[in-house]
C-alpha cells in the first residue's frame, strides 16, 4: 500500500472532499506515423470511425451541460465543432489514406486536419484564422480517444472522485459536474483563477497552487482534499481518514443548525433589514441562490460567457441569459456587472507587465464600443424584466461613468427607436473598487444609483498586495484599517447622496465583519450562495447601535491584527449568541 | 440540376454559425449539394470545405444542387447564403 503523503497549496474553496482520484491530462498526444504498416487497413478505419462516434457523445454532453449551465441555448458554437467532427470530407479522406497507404489513424487524420488548419492560417479574414482552434480542439479530442485516453474532458469524471490536474481551461472548468467531482487540487493558479472561482461557485472543496503534485499522485489512488487548510493528502493512513470523517460529521451537524436561517427574514435584533443577495458566476446558481435565501443577485459576473464561448457571445445569446435570470429571480433585483476581462483574455496576442494595473474591465470596454455595445444591448433589453440593474466594474474616474453613461443612453434611444421595451428606471451603479473611486465617492455619488464596494479588489490596490503572490500575500487582509476607514467614506458618501452601497467582497460573508459593516451603514451584502444562511445568523443576533459603537472603536487601531483581536473580543461580549462562529478569521 | 449565382448577404459572410446551419440543412436534403467560388468547389455538406472558401459578405458563389429533392433544397439553402432564414 502506498505511504500516506502531505501536499501543500492554497485554500480556495472551503470543504473536505474525500474520494478516488482522477487524473485530468492535458498533455499533447502522439501523432508518430507507425513504422511497419497497418496490417488490416479496414480495422484501422473502424477504429478511427469508433474514435469519432465517443468523440461526438463527449461533445454532445458538453453542449448540455453549458445548456443547462447558461440557461439558453449558449453552446451553438459546439455545433460547429460538432460538424466538423462528422465532416464527410475529412472522413472519407482519412478512410482512403490508411486503406491506401496502410498507416495508422493518427497520423493520417492529424496530417489532413493540419493541410485544413494551414488554408484557414492562410485566410485575411481573422475569424476564420481564429477557426483554427476549433479544428485542434476537436483534433485533440479524437487523437487522445484513438490513444485510448479517456480522460479527455472533465466531463468523464466517474462519481466519487477528486479531481486532479495541472491546470484546468476556463471551458473545461465549466463542465465540472458537482455530483461526481467531491473534490479539485490543480498544480497552478491563484485564489482568482478560474478554477478557484469555479469550485467556490460549485461549492467543491478545492486547493491550488500545489506544485509539481502529478509526479506525486497516482491514478486510482485515495485522496483527500482539505479545502480549509490547503493540504491534499494522498493515500491517508486510517487515523487521518478518521479524523476527516468527524470534521465532515461536524460541518453537516453545523449545516443543520443554519438550514432554516434560510428561510428566516435577513434583519438585526432590532429590526433593521438588510439586503442579503448571492453573487453568481453561471446561470444555474440562481437555484442555489434561492435555496440559501438570497434576495436577489448581487454580482452576476459575465465573464464566465465570453470565455465559454471564448470570443464575444452575440446579442441574442447573451440576452437570453440575461432574461432567463431575470425572469428567474423576479421581482428580487439582478445586478449584471459588464464584462470585467482582462485585455490578455480578449486579445490572444495582448501581454501586459502589470495586468492588474493595465488595460481591463471598462478600460477595455471604453476602448472597444462594438464589444460593449453587444452586451449593453442585451442587458436592456433583458430590462424588460423590470427588475434589472446594471454595474460597471473597475471605475477610477468620473469620465469613465460620464462616457459610459452616455453610451447607454444612446443605446437606450437607439432600442427605443426600434420599438423595444426596456426599463427606463434601471439602476446604474458601480463598482467601488480602485482607491481613486472610494475616495473621490462623494463626488461620483451625484452620478449613478448605487455603490456596491468591491473588497477584494479595493484591498489588494489600496495595500498594494497581490494575493496571489505568495512572498506577500501575508499582507493582504480586509481587516486593514486602511480599507476600513475607505469602506466607511464610502458608505457616508453614498448616504449623503441618498444612494444604497452594498459591499460585494469576500468581506461581506465573514461573520467578524458583518457587525461592524452593520455598524458603518451598510445596506446590502452580497455574498457566494452557500455563505448566506451563517450571514443571516450572525445578522439576526446583531443590535445597531452596539455595531455602531464596536465600528466606531474599530477604525481607531493601527493594524489589521488590532482591529480583528478587538472585534474577536467585542462580540464575544456584545453577541454571545455568536461567540462560537467567529473563532478564526478565514 | 439547379444552379444559381447567390451573393452573400449575411452579415458576417458565411462563418461558424450560418455555416453549422447550412450544412445541417443540406444534410437534410437526398440531393447532392455543392458551392463553388472562384473556382473551388466544395460540398455543401462539408463545413470544412465551406469554411475553406472563406466567404466574406458580399461574395459571390454558385449554388448547385442535384437530386431528387433540388428544389426544396436550393430554396431552402438560398435562405442561409442570403441570410433571410
Amino acid at each position: 500500500m502506498a505511504k500516506e503523503r502531505i501536499l501543500k497549496g492554497i485554500a480556495v474553496s472551503k470543504g473536505i472532499g474525500q474520494g478516488v482520484v482522477f487524473i485530468y491530462e492535458t498533455k499533447d498526444v502522439e501523432v508518430a506515423q507507425t513504422p511497419a504498416p497497418v496490417q488490416y487497413p479496414d480495422k484501422e478505419v473502424a477504429r478511427f470511425l469508433e474514435a469519432i462516434a465517443r468523440t461526438e457523445g463527449e461533445l454532445n454532453n458538453i453542449k448540455e451541460r453549458i445548456n443547462a449551465e447558461t440557461g439558453a441555448d449558449f453552446a451553438q458554437f459546439l455545433d460547429a465543432q460538432i460538424l466538423m467532427l462528422r465532416d464527410r470530407d475529412i472522413i472519407s479522406a482519412v478512410s482512403e489514406a490508411i486503406e491506401q497507404e496502410k498507416t495508422n489513424a493518427e497520423f493520417i487524420y492529424h496530417r489532413i486536419l493540419s493541410m485544413y488548419a494551414k488554408k484557414l492560417e492562410a485566410s485575411k479574414d481573422q475569424y476564420l484564422r481564429e477557426r483554427v482552434m476549433d479544428i485542434w480542439d476537436v483534433g485533440t479530442r479524437v487523437l487522445r480517444s484513438l490513444a485510448g485516453l479517456t480522460h479527455s474532458s472533465v466531463v468523464d469524471v466517474p462519481p466519487g472522485s477528486v479531481l486532479v490536474a495541472h491546470d484546468i481551461s476556463p471551458s473545461e472548468a465549466a463542465l465540472i459536474n458537482p455530483a461526481n467531482v467531491l473534490g479539485i487540487a490543480i498544480e497552478v493558479g491563484g485564489r482568482t483563477s478560474h478554477t478557484a472561482i469555479t469550485a467556490r461557485a460549485l461549492e467543491i472543496p478545492a486547493i491550488v497552487g500545489v506544485e509539481n503534485m502529478l509526479a506525486k499522485i497516482r491514478n486510482g489512488e485515495q485522496a483527500i482534499i482539505d479545502g480549509n487548510r490547503g493540504i491534499i493528502i494522498r493515500s491517508p493512513t486510517p487515523g487521518r481518514v478518521q479524523f476527516y470523517q468527524s470534521e465532515i460529521k461536524k460541518e453537516v451537524e453545523f449545516q443543520k443548525v443554519l438550514s432554516p436561517y434560510c428561510e428566516l427574514p435577513a434583519k438585526t435584533r432590532d429590526g433593521r433589514q438588510i439586503d442579503i443577495s448571492a453573487n453568481i458566476e453561471f446561470f444555474i446558481e440562481y437555484a442555489h441562490a434561492k435555496r440559501y435565501g438570497a434576495m436577489g443577485i448581487g454580482l452576476f459576473r459575465t465573464e464566465f460567457l465570453y470565455l465559454t464561448r471564448r470570443g464575444n457571445p452575440s446579442e441574442e445569446e447573451q440576452f437570453r441569459v440575461y432574461n432567463e435570470l431575470a425572469k428567474k429571480m423576479k421581482p428580487d433585483p439582478v445586478i449584471i456587472r459588464t464584462y470585467d476581462l482582462g485585455g490578455d483574455k480578449i486579445f490572444s496576442d495582448y501581454r501586459e507587465a502589470n495586468p492588474f494595473l493595465g488595460w481591463r474591465a471598462i478600460r477595455v470596454c471604453m476602448d472597444d464600443l462594438d464589444f460593449f455595445r453587444t452586451q449593453l444591448r442585451a442587458i436592456l433589453r433583458a430590462s424588460v424584466n423590470r427588475n434589472i440593474r446594471i454595474m460597471y466594474p473597475m471605475i477610477s474616474t468620473y469620465e469613465e461613468i460620464k462616457k459610459a453613461t452616455a453610451y447607454f443612453h444612446a443605446i437606450k434611444k437607439e432600442l427605443h427607436g426600434e420599438g423595444v421595451d426596456v426599463d427606463d428606471d434601471i439602476q446604474i451603479g458601480i463598482m467601488v473598487e480602485t482607491p481613486s473611486a472610494a475616495i473621490m465617492s462623494e463626488q461620483l455619488a451625484a452620478h449613478v444609483d448605487f455603490f456596491s464596494i468591491g473588497s477584494n479588489d479595493l484591498t489588494q490596490y489600496v495595500l498594494a498586495v497581490d494575493r496571489g503572490n505568495e512572498r506577500v500575500s501575508h499582507l493582504f487582509d480586509h481587516f486593514h484599517p486602511a480599507v476600513l476607514r475607505l469602506i466607511k467614506q464610502v458608505i457616508g458618501a453614498g448616504h449623503m447622496a441618498h444612494i444604497w452601497v452594498g459591499l460585494c467582497g469576500e468581506l461581506a460573508a465573514d461573520p467578524l465583519a458583518i457587525p461592524l459593516l452593520i455598524g458603518l451603514g451598510v445596506d446590502e451584502l452580497s455574498m457566494s450562495p452557500v455563505a448566506i444562511p451563517k450571514a443571516k445568523m450572525v445578522l439576526r443576533a446583531l443590535t445597531v447601535p452596539e455595531c455602531e459603537r464596536i465600528a466606531e472603536r474599530a477604525l481607531a487601531f493601527r493594524s489589521a491584527g488590532e482591529v480583528k483581536k478587538f472585534l474577536r473580543r467585542m462580540i464575544t461580549k456584545e453577541f454571545p449568541a455568536i461567540g462560537g462562529i467567529i473563532g478564526g478569521a478565514p | 440540376m439547379i444552379k444559381e449565382n447567390i451573393t452573400i448577404l449575411n452579415e458576417n459572410g458565411l462563418h461558424a454559425l450560418p455555416a453549422s446551419r447550412f450544412v445541417k440543412q443540406a444534410e437534410k436534403f437526398a440531393s447532392n449539394v455543392t458551392l463553388t467560388k472562384e473556382g473551388v468547389k466544395v460540398s455543401g455538406k462539408s463545413i470544412m470545405g465551406i469554411l475553406t472558401l472563406a466567404c466574406e459578405k458580399g461574395s459571390m458563389v454558385m449554388l448547385t444542387t442535384d437530386g431528387r429533392d433540388e428544389e426544396e433544397a436550393a430554396a431552402a439553402l438560398r435562405k442561409i447564403l442570403e441570410g433571410q432564414d
